[in-house]
Formats: C-alpha cells, sequence, structure tokens
C-alpha cells in the first residue's frame, strides 16, 4: 500500500516513579489522542497544529510534575512510517470491531436500553474519530452499524 | 495595557481575550506571536508556553485567568467548564456545549483574522454568558 508521506510531532517525556497519579493522567491524554508509543517515553501523532498544541500543553505538564519533556517535528524513515501507521490503524479497527459487536448485541435489547446504547455508542463513535488518523474499513462499518441501531430505535412500536 | 498571545487563534485564547475586556482590562490591547521569545517586553503573555496566565495543571488559560484575578463568579467558573471541554477535549467536566462551540470557533479562525475573530467571540461569548447565567438562576436551561 503506498501512503502520502506524514510529517510527525513527538513527545518525549520522563515523569518521576512517584507519584503515580501525573504518569497515568498524561498517559490518559494521550491514549484519548491516539499518539503511538514508539519507545518507553517517546509517543507521536501525525502534525497538525491540535495535536502539536495539545502535545505541547502535556509536555509542560510533565515538566510541572517534576518531569522532563522536549517536542520533536520530524520524518519516520519509509518502512518505520509503514508499520507505525499499520499500528494506528489496527488500535482504532479493534475500538471499532468492539462498538460494531456492541451495536449488533444491542438490537435485541428492550427499547429503552437499546436508545440508551445508542447515544453511548454514538458519543463513542466520534471519540474514535476524533483519533482515527488513518482510517481502517472498519470505520464505515461501524458508522452503518451505530445507524442500523438508529432505525431500529426510531421504529414505531407495532 | 497590552496583552500577548500565540497567532491563529482559537477558543481558549478567544474566551481569555473576551474575560479580559470584560472583567480585568477594558482598554485591552491584543498582539498575536508566533513565538514565546516574540512577546514584547511591556506585554502580559497569556496561553503560551511557560506564562503564568497558561495551561496548569491540566487545566486551560480561561481557568488560570479566574484564579488569577480572583474572580469567583459561578457564572464564570461554569463557563470555564465549557470552554476547557471545548479546548482540550478531556471529559474532566461534563460539557455538551464544548464540542459545538470548539466549532464555531474553529470554523471562524479558518475564515478570519485574529482581530476579527475576537471582535466576533466578543458577542458569543456575552451570549453564553447570559445563557448560563440564566440556566444557573432557573435551575433548567432557559428558553
Amino acid at each position: 500500500m503506498s501512503i502520502d508521506r506524514t510529517t510527525w510531532v513527538l513527545l518525549a517525556y520522563r515523569l518521576p516513579r512517584a507519584p503515580s497519579t501525573p504518569r497515568s493522567t498524561v498517559w490518559r491524554k494521550l491514549r484519548r489522542l491516539g499518539a503511538a508509543q514508539l519507545l518507553d517515553g517517546l509517543v507521536a501523532l501525525p502534525l497538525d497544529a491540535r495535536n502539536r498544541e495539545q502535545l505541547e500543553w502535556l509536555a509542560d505538564e510533565a515538566v510541572e510534575a517534576g518531569g522532563e519533556a522536549a517536542i520533536w517535528v520530524g520524518e519516520l524513515g519509509s518502512a518505520q512510517e509503514r508499520a507505525l501507521v499499520a499500528r494506528m490503524s489496527e488500535a482504532v479497527a479493534t475500538e471499532y470491531r468492539k462498538l460494531i459487536a456492541e451495536a449488533e448485541a444491542a438490537r435485541d435489547h428492550p427499547c429503552g436500553r437499546r436508545r440508551r446504547t445508542l447515544g453511548r455508542l454514538r458519543r463513542e463513535v466520534r471519540r474514535i474519530r476524533a483519533r482515527d488518523y488513518f482510517p481502517p474499513p472498519e470505520r464505515q462499518l461501524a458508522l452503518v452499524a451505530v445507524e442500523e441501531l438508529a432505525a431500529l430505535v426510531e421504529e414505531p412500536v407495532a | 495595557m497590552r496583552w500577548a498571545t500565540r497567532r491563529h487563534c482559537h477558543v481558549d485564547r478567544a474566551a481569555c481575550a473576551w474575560l479580559i475586556r470584560r472583567f480585568v482590562d477594558p482598554d485591552a490591547e491584543f498582539v498575536f506571536v508566533d513565538d514565546p521569545d516574540e512577546v514584547p517586553a511591556d506585554a502580559t503573555p497569556f496561553d503560551i508556553r511557560g506564562a503564568e496566565l497558561s495551561h496548569h495543571g491540566g487545566e486551560c488559560s480561561f481557568e488560570a485567568f479566574l484564579r488569577r484575578f480572583d474572580l469567583d463568579d459561578p457564572v464564570l467558573w461554569d463557563v470555564a467548564r465549557i470552554v476547557h471541554e471545548a479546548d482540550l477535549a478531556d471529559e474532566r467536566h461534563d460539557a455538551p456545549e464544548g464540542p459545538g462551540l470548539d466549532v464555531l470557533l474553529r470554523g471562524l479562525s479558518m475564515t478570519r483574522s485574529d482581530d476579527e475573530l475576537l471582535a466576533l467571540a466578543e458577542p458569543l461569548f456575552d451570549g453564553l454568558y447570559e445563557y448560563r447565567k440564566r440556566a444557573i438562576l432557573l435551575g433548567r436551561e432557559p428558553s
């Protein structure tokens, strides 16, 4: 598969062993952004203004917590980049597959529960899409699964 | 007074500029820079890495202003919740308005200059403030 080359923004950081809260806060935020871990304490995102800014705030957060951090912008070797893109794409694909399974399971649920599940899955799709930089085919399947569930929820009661 | 922030303003900087004009310095003048090193000596930097009026402890710059200037108006803290989620989307707060505000400001940042963006954001935040004030007084969403 040939892809356009990507410029990356990288965050290199080190946090003290204790306390563990800043460590898990930073990790949780990186996960939400969809950052890929390259090495222990080195993560990458495709470069855009938002990703760069978010990583800069995280760098400051690491420093405020007594750690060290640096932001880099760079290119990866083509083989390394292909592997990274495939890994990031597979990570969101896994999330989409889990969501598709939930949407399918919810079809047999009672009406009220089905409606609540729909709301939750729509929010979840939005969260995943925000970190879906290299969309896998599962994205479209997930959107369809959620819309099919929505159609069931909107069906009038017979 | 002069205030300096990064060029290509988005929601947090627009909200801070509104807050400065309404609650801190009505005659505020804003300068936009590309790099923290370019902040003029007579200007107060905000929403710039390393500044006091910037992100700290996971809070956005708008929240830093409220703390620094002892603005304890509950409506401002309620608006802060929305600005935080629009800017950071880390779900620290339950603010469903956040994603919508983010889209509106991001769209304006694509079509307008920083000066125009801040000018347009003022009535927007005036309205948001008024809406949240009424919501807090009523205990439900106003109409």
